[in-house]
C-alpha cells in the first residue's frame, strides 16, 4: 500500500527533512562560509587564485589522513597513531626509492596499512581501548622509523621523476590535488557503497545490536582501523614526497589536525554518526583557518591554541550525550 | 562441550587459588603492590646481568631514584583521575604553561620579574585553574573527559609557545637548581620531594572523605551518586588538583635545567600514562593508588635506564615503553566494567 | 489491629504518558510488620516502592509518613527519613571494603579533623555486621563477597543510617531479594528480616508466592495499577492469590484469535537435551512451521537464557539443536543468522535498533549482499527494499530516510520486525513484542504476528502478561527453575483459563 507512497512528498518538505537530517555538516557549512568570509575581508591575498592553490595542496594531504580517522573514530574509538604511522611510511619510503624506485609507494602505503592492521587487532583481539592501544603504537612506530634513520632523509636526485607521481601536475592540475580528489571518493565509496563501510557504521551507532544481528564486530573494527592506517599512509607519501624528504616526527602534527578536522565536521565521538563527507568539510575549514591566520600572520602556536578551543566547542556541541549514562 | 578457552581460564583461576592459599601466597596478597615489586625484580634482575652488576650499582640506583623524580610527580597527578574512571590528556599542555609561567616570573634574563619563592603558589594556582577548567568540562558540559582534556592540552601548549615566543628563557636564580640537584643523605633531594608528595596523597586517599569517596566515584559512578557522593565536586576537585600537580612539576622542570621553554611539556604523557598502568592502577577506575604510582613510575624509569646501560638505541624507548604500555593495559583492565571497548 | 500505621498512602496516582501505573488506590503500612507486595509484571509494585524512595513523585493522592504527608527527593533524602530500599541489581561497590560501602557519605562520624579513623569504622561496622548476626569481615573488599553477603551487607547500611537519623522503625524495602540467592541463604535471609522485625517495618517483593506467603504478615495483592485485596498470613491462600492476580476472564476475539492457524506437521526446530549449567536443566521440545510456541516461566525459570541459546547470544552446555532434522551448532548470532533464526529483542533501542541511523539502514543491515549492483550497494535497489518491506509491516513515516531514534514504539518493534522479515527469517524469538507499545498499535502487533504464522513463519514468543500468552500461541511451555514443567495445547476455540496455568508457574 505505501510501497510508492513515501518517496512521494512535496519537494519543500523533502528539503526541509533532508537540512533537519543533517544539522551536523551544516555547522560545519557555516563555519567554512564565515571563515572564508573573515579572510576575504582581513586579506586580499586570500582569494587568489594562487592561495586556493595553496590551501588545496594543504588540504589534500590532511585529507587523506582524516579520511582514515574518521573510520577510527566512527567506530566509536580513536586513532592518536596517525602521526607515527605518517612519519614511519614518510621514512621508509624515502629509504626504499633508490633501490625500488616506483615499487616503493606500494611498499610504503603496505607498511602503514600494516600498522593500522595490527592496531585494529590490539584493539579489537586483546580488548584495550583505542586510545591506549594507538598511543602506545603511536611510540613503537616512531621507534621503528628513528631506528631506520635518526636525521631526516632526503629524496636522492635520480629519483625526481618518480616523486612527480605526486609533485607532477595532470592537464594542468596538480597531481597532489588529484591525489586527493581520489582518495575522497575511494573513501566516500567505502563509507557509503560498501558493506564493510554500513557495518562500521552499524557498529559505531550500536555495538550490541549489530552483534545480535551478525557482524563480525572484531572483524569490522579491525577494518576500521586498517583504514585508518591506509589513510595516514597515503598522507604520509603524499607529504613526503611533497617536501622531498621524510623524518620520524613528520607526522606528529598530523594527530591533531586529524581529529580536529573529523570533530568539526560534526562526526560524533560517540560513533555511528557523521562520516566521510563531513569531514570533507571539516578538513576544508581546517585548511581555510591555518591559510588564513598565516596571511593575516596570526602565528602557528595561537593557532594551535585556537584550533584546540575549536575541537572542544566542536565536540561540546556534537557529542551525544544521550548514549552514555555516565560521562567519563 | 566447553570450549577451549574457558577451560584454560578454569585451569588458571585454579592454580591462581591454590597459590593464594600457600603462605607465600598469603604475603603476596597482604601487599597490595606485590606484583609491581616482583615486576621491578625481574627487571633488576636481567638488567643487572646484562649489565654485569652495574645496574643494581649504588651510584646507578640513586640515577634511575632522581631520574624518575619527576615522572613520578606527574604519574601521581595523573593517577588521581585515573582512578576516578576518567582520562587526562591535558598533562603536557599544562606543564607546557607552567613551565613557561615560571620562567617568565623568576628572576630570568627575558623579563624583569622575580618574584621568588612567590612562584609555588603561583603555578600551583595556573595548574590547579587549568584542572579546574578540565573538570568542569567534563562534569558541568558532560564532554567525555579524554577528548576535552586533549583540547585543553593543545590550547595550553600553544599558549605557552606564544608567550614564551617559541625560545627558551634562561633563569638567573639558581636557588631552585641548587635544591633540586642536592642530596640528602645521599638520596636526591628532588626524590624524597616526590615520595613525599606521594605520600600525602596516600594519606588523602585512605584516611579522608575525598579519597574515599574518589574510589566510590571510580567503582561505579552512578551507584556513588546514588548513596549521596557529590560527584561532580569531587570530579571537579581531582581534575583541579591534578593541575595543581602538574603545575609542581612543571616548576621542578624548569629548576632543573635552570631555564623554561614550552616544549618541557613535550613526550611526557606517554611514560606517565605506562607507568600508571604498569604500577596497576586500572583504567577502568576505581583501583590502586598512590603506591602503585610510586613502583610504576621506579619500574618504568629502571627499564629506560637498564636499556641505556645495555646500550641499546636510545630510539628503542619510546617501543618498549609503547609495548609495556599496551601490555600492562591488557593485564589490568576489567573489560566487564568497560562493558563496550572503544 | 493494634500496630501503628508508619505509611499511609491515599487515593495515591502516578500517570506515564499512555499508562495509568497506579490507579488512586489507598493502602497502609504497620510498624512493626514484614508486609508482601504480589502482582504481575506492570501491576504498579515497582512504581509504588520508587514512590516511597522519592524516585517518582505521586501525581495524585496524599503520601502520608508516620501520619504526615511528605515529599520526598530521592533516595538519599528517603533513608534521612528513615526508608531503605534494597535493590534487585545491588547498590555495592565492588572496589570498596565492606566497611567502606557501610559507611559511605558517612565518614564524617568517624573523623577527627581532617582524617577518618580507620580503626573506629571498623570497630562500629564489626558491631553492626554482629548485631544483624552477620559473620562477615568487614575489612573483606564486596566484589569477593557472595551476592547474599552483598545483600546483607546493603541492609546493615540501611538500618545502621535509620538509626544514625534517629528513626525509631524504619521501613526496608526489599526489591526480589531471592533471586540471587541459594536455598540456604534464603532460609537465613528470612530469619534475619523476622529479627529486624522487631523494630522495623520490611516490605516484600516478589514472585515467589510460597516464599512471600510463608513469611509476610500481610499480604497485599495489586493488579493494573490498583489494589485489589490484602489478607493476613494466617487466611492466605496461595490458589486464591493466583487468581487475584491474573484476574479478569479472558475477552473473546482479543489477540486477533480468530485469525489463528494449525500448525503444519513438519519440524522446523528440534531441541534435545538442552542445558546451561547451573541454570537449565535438559529441555527437549518441537517447533512445528507456522506454530506459535510460547515460552512461559517467571524470571529465573531459565526462559531467557533458553532463547539466548536459540539465538546464539549465549552459548548452552549441553544438548543439541536440530535445524530441519539436521544438527546445528550456534555459538554467535551469526550462526544462528545462517539458519535463519531471527531474534527481536526485549529493549529495542539498546538491542534491537541503530537509533543513530535511519529506517533503511536498520531494515536493511542484513541483506546488503542482496542489493549490490556491479558490487557496490545500490541507492535504488535500497530504497525499494526498505519501502517495500515497510509497506508490508506498515510503519508510519514520512520517509525510508527518517531517523529510528523518531520514531514512536509500535513503529521501532515493526522496523525490527521489517528487518528480520526481509532477511527471510523463518523462526523468529519474540522477546516481549508489546513492550511499551500503546493498546492500538499492539491489535496491529498481533495482527503480524498471526499474518507471519499463516506463511509459514514459526514463532517463539515471550510475552508481558500470561493472557497474552495464552492468547496468542498454539502451544505454550511452561518452565519452572530451570525444568520445564508442563505444555499445554491453546487451540482458538479451547485456550486455557490463566488460573489454570498460574499453578504450575509459581
Amino acid at each position: 500500500m505505501q510501497k510508492d507512497g513515501i518517496g512521494k512528498q512535496p519537494a519543500i518538505r523533502r528539503i526541509k527533512g533532508k537540512l533537519a537530517g543533517l544539522p551536523a555538516i551544516s555547522y560545519a557549512l557555516g563555519m567554512l562560509v564565515l571563515f572564508i568570509a573573515i579572510f576575504a575581508v582581513g586579506s586580499a591575498t586570500f582569494l587568489t587564485r594562487y592561495n586556493m592553490l595553496t590551501i588545496g595542496n594543504s588540504a589534500a594531504i590532511l585529507l587523506a589522513v582524516a579520511m582514515g580517522q574518521v573510520f577510527a573514530i566512527l567506530t566509536g574509538g580513536i586513532d592518536l597513531s596517525v602521526g607515527g604511522i605518517m612519519s614511519l611510511v614518510s621514512v621508509v619510503l624515502m629509504k626504499t626509492l633508490e633501490p625500488l624506485g616506483f615499487w616503493a609507494y606500494p611498499l610504503s602505503l603496505a607498511v602503514g596499512i600494516a600498522a593500522g592492521f595490527l592496531n585494529g587487532l590490539v584493539n579489537s583481539r586483546l580488548r584495550i581501548p583505542s586510545f591506549i592501544t594507538t598511543l602506545g603504537s603511536n611510540g613503537i612506530f616512531m621507534s621503528i622509523a628513528y631506528m631506520i634513520s635518526i636525521k631526516p632523509l632526503s629524496a636522492p636526485s635520480s629519483s625526481f621523476g618518480v616523486l612527480d607521481i605526486v609533485n607532477g601536475t595532470t592537464l594542468g592540475i596538480r597531481n597532489i590535488m588529484l591525489l586527493g580528489v581520489l582518495v575522497f571518493v575511494l573513501f566516500f565509496v567505502i563509507q557509503r557503497y560498501t558493506i564493510t563501510g554500513r557495518n562500521i557504521m552499524l557498529l559505531g551507532s550500536n555495538e550490541k545490536m549489530s552483534w545480535l544481528s551478525g557482524v563480525d564486530i572484531f572483524k569490522v573494527r579491525t577494518i576500521a582501523f586498517t583504514l585508518s592506517g591506509l589513510g595516514a599512509a597515503l598522507a604520509g607519501v603524499m607529504l613526503a614526497s611533497n617536501l622531498y624528504s621524510g623524518y620520524p616526527t613528520l607526522g606528529t602534527v598530523y594527530i591533531l589536525n586529524s581529529i580536529a578536522s573529523v570533530v568539526i565536521g560534526g562526526t560524533a565521538m560517540t560513533g555511528g554518526a557523521g562520516g566521510v563527507l563531513n569531514t570533507l568539510v571539516g578538513v576544508m575549514v581546517m585548511s581555510v583557518i591555518n591559510n588564513g591566520m598565516n596571511i593575516i600572520g596570526i602565528d602557528v602556536y595561537a593557532q594551535q591554541s585556537f584550533l584546540g578551543v575549536l575541537v572542544i566547542i566542536a565536540v561540546a556541541i556534537s557529542f551525544d550525550r544521550s548514549k552514555l549514562s555516565v560521562i567519563k | 562441550m566447553k570450549t577451549k578457552n574457558s577451560r584454560r581460564l578454569e585451569n588458571l583461576f585454579a592454580l591462581r587459588s591454590k597459590v593464594s592459599a600457600s603462605i607465600v601466597g598469603k604475603l603476596y596478597h597482604s601487599i597490595p603492590i606485590s606484583g609491581q615489586i616482583i615486576s621491578l625484580g625481574i627487571v633488576a634482575l636481567i638488567f643487572s646481568v646484562g649489565t654485569n652488576g652495574q645496574f643494581l650499582h649504588i651510584s646507578n640506583i640513586m640515577t634511575v631514584l632522581g631520574l624518575s623524580a619527576i615522572p613520578m610527580i606527574l604519574c601521581l597527578a595523573v593517577h588521581q583521575v585515573i582512578i576516578l574512571g576518567a582520562m587526562d590528556l591535558s598533562l603536557e599542555g599544562i606543564v607546557a604553561i607552567t613551565a613557561v609561567s615560571a620562567g617568565l616570573l623568576l628572576k630570568n634574563s627575558v623579563t624583569a620579574n622575580d618574584v621568588g619563592l612567590w612562584i609555588i603558589p603561583i603555578v600551583m594556582l595556573i595548574g590547579g585553574l587549568a584542572g579546574l577548567v578540565n573538570g568542569l568540562l567534563n562534569t558541568k558540559l558532560r564532554m567525555p573527559s579524554f577528548i576535552s582534556t586533549l583540547g585543553m592540552s593543545w590550547t595550553l601548549f600553544g599558549v605557552a609557545i606564544m608567550i614564551s615566543k617559541g625560545s627558551s628563557i634562561p633563569l638567573r636564580d639558581l636557588r631552585f637548581q641548587k635544591v633540586i640537584i642536592s642530596e640528602f643523605l645521599g638520596i636526591p633531594t628532588v626524590f624524597i620531594l616526590a615520595i613525599l608528595l606521594g605520600l600525602v596523597l596516600y594519606i588523602m586517599q585512605n584516611k579522608t572523605k575525598l579519597g574515599k569517596h574518589m574510589y566510590a566515584i571510580g567503582g561505579n559512578e552512578i551507584l556513588a551518586k546514588q548513596a549521596g557522593v557529590k560527584v561532580d565536586r569531587i570530579k571537579i576537585s581531582i581534575f583541579g588538583l591534578t593541575g595543581m600537580i602538574y603545575g609542581l612539576a612543571g616548576l621542578l622542570l624548569v629548576a632543573r635545567l635552570n631555564s623554561s621553554a614550552a616544549r618541557y611539556g613535550n613526550n611526557l604523557l606517554f611514560p606517565a600514562m605506562t607507568a600508571v598502568a604498569v604500577g596497576g592502577v586500572s583504567l577502568s577506575g576505581g583501583v590502586g593508588g598512590a603506591l602503585n604510582a610510586v613502583i610504576g613510575t621506579i619500574i618504568v624509569v629502571a627499564l629506560n635506564n637498564g636499556l641505556v646501560l645495555m646500550q641499546i638505541n636510545p630510539y628503542m624507548q619510546s617501543a618498549v615503553n609503547g609495548i609495556v604500555l599496551i601490555s600492562a593495559v591488557a593485564l589490568t583492565i576489567d573489560r566487564n566494567k568497560i562493558g563496550i571497548i572503544k | 489491629m493494634e500496630k501503628k500505621k508508619i505509611i499511609e498512602f491515599k487515593g495515591i496516582r502516578k500517570v506515564f504518558p499512555g499508562v495509568v501505573a497506579l490507579k488512586g488506590f489507598d493502602l497502609a503500612i504497620y510498624e512493626k510488620e514484614i508486609l508482601g507486595l504480589v502482582g504481575e509484571n506492570g501491576a504498579g509494585k515497582s512504581t509504588l516502592m520508587k514512590i516511597m524512595t522519592g524516585n517518582y513523585q505521586p501525581d495524585g493522592g496524599q503520601f502520608l509518613l508516620r501520619g504526615k504527608p511528605i515529599v520526598l527527593g530521592g533516595s538519599m533524602e528517603a533513608i534521612e527519613h528513615g526508608i531503605g530500599m534494597v535493590f534487585q541489581e545491588g547498590s555495592i561497590l565492588p572496589n570498596l571494603t565492606v566497611t567502606e560501602n557501610l559507611f559511605l557519605c558517612h565518614e564524617k562520624e568517624f573523623s577527627k579533623g581532617w582524617f577518618i579513623s580507620e580503626s573506629a569504622m571498623v570497630a562500629e561496622a564489626r558491631r553492626a555486621l554482629e548485631e544483624n548476626g552477620l559473620d562477615i569481615n568487614p575489612t573483606t573488599l564486596c566484589g569477593n563477597l557472595s551476592p547474599a553477603q552483598r545483600q546483607m551487607v546493603e541492609i546493615t547500611r540501611l538500618l545502621w543510617l535509620s538509626r544514625l537519623y534517629r528513626h525509631e522503625n524504619p521501613v526496608l524495602i526489599l526489591d526480589e531479594p531471592t533471586t540471587v540467592l541459594l536455598e540456604k541463604e534464603i532460609k537465613t535471609l528470612f530469619e534475619i528480616l523476622n529479627r529486624i522485625k522487631e523494630y522495623a517495618t520490611v516490605v516484600l517483593i516478589s514472585h515467589r508466592l510460597e516464599e512471600i506467603i510463608e513469611n509476610s504478615d500481610r499480604i497485599v495483592v495489586l493488579k493494573d495499577g490498583d489494589y485489589v485485596t490484602e489478607m493476613l498470613r494466617e487466611k492466605a491462600d496461595i490458589f486464591k492469590i493466583e487468581q487475584l492476580m491474573v484476574g479478569r476472564d479472558m475477552v473473546e476475539g482479543y489477540y486477533r484469535r480468530n485469525e489463528q492457524i494449525d500448525p503444519t506437521d513438519s519440524v522446523v526446530l528440534e531441541v534435545k537435551d538442552l542445558a546451561i549449567e547451573s541454570i537449565l536443566e535438559p529441555i527437549s521440545f518441537t517447533l512445528h512451521k507456522g506454530e506459535i510456541l510460547a515460552l512461559v516461566g517467571l524470571i529465573g525459570s531459565g526462559k531467557e537464557e533458553l532463547v539466548k541459546c536459540l539465538g546464539g547470544s549465549m552459548q548452552a552446555t549441553h544438548g543439541s539443536i536440530y535445524r530441519n532434522g539436521k544438527k546445528i551448532s550456534i555459538k554467535q548470532p551469526k550462526h544462528a543468522i545462517a539458519h535463519a533464526i531471527g531474534y527481536i529483542p526485549i529493549d529495542r533501542r539498546v538491542e534491537g535498533l541503530a537509533t543513530d541511523l535511519d529506517i533503511a539502514d536498520n531494515i536493511n543491515m542484513l541483506v546488503y549482499k542482496n542489493l549490490k549492483v556491479r558490487g557496490f550497494i545500490d541507492k535504488k535497489k535500497e530504497r525499494d527494499n526498505a519501502t517495500h518491506w515497510m509497506g508490508v509491516v506498515k510503519v508510519k513515516a514520512t520517509s525510508h530516510r527518517m531517523k529510528c531514534g523518531n520514531l514512536s514504539g509500535g513503529n521501532q518493534q515493526k522496523v525490527v520486525l521489517g528487518k528480520w522479515l526481509s532477511a527471510d527469517a523463518e523462526i523468529l524469538i519474540v522477546d516481549h513484542p508489546t513492550r511499551g507499545i500503546d493498546v492500538g498499535a499492539k491489535d496491529e502487533i498481533y495482527h503480524h504476528i498471526r499474518q507471519l504464522a499463516k506463511q509459514g513463519k514459526s514463532m517463539i514468543i515471550m510475552c508481558d502478561t500470561l493472557e497474552e500468552d495464552i492468547g496468542l500461541c498454539n502451544r505454550m511451555l511452561i518452565l519452572k527453575d530451570g525444568k520445564k514443567v508442563n505444555e499445554v495445547s491453546c487451540p482458538p476455540d479451547a485456550k486455557p483459563a490463566p488460573t489454570d496455568i498460574i499453578e504450575s508457574i509459581v
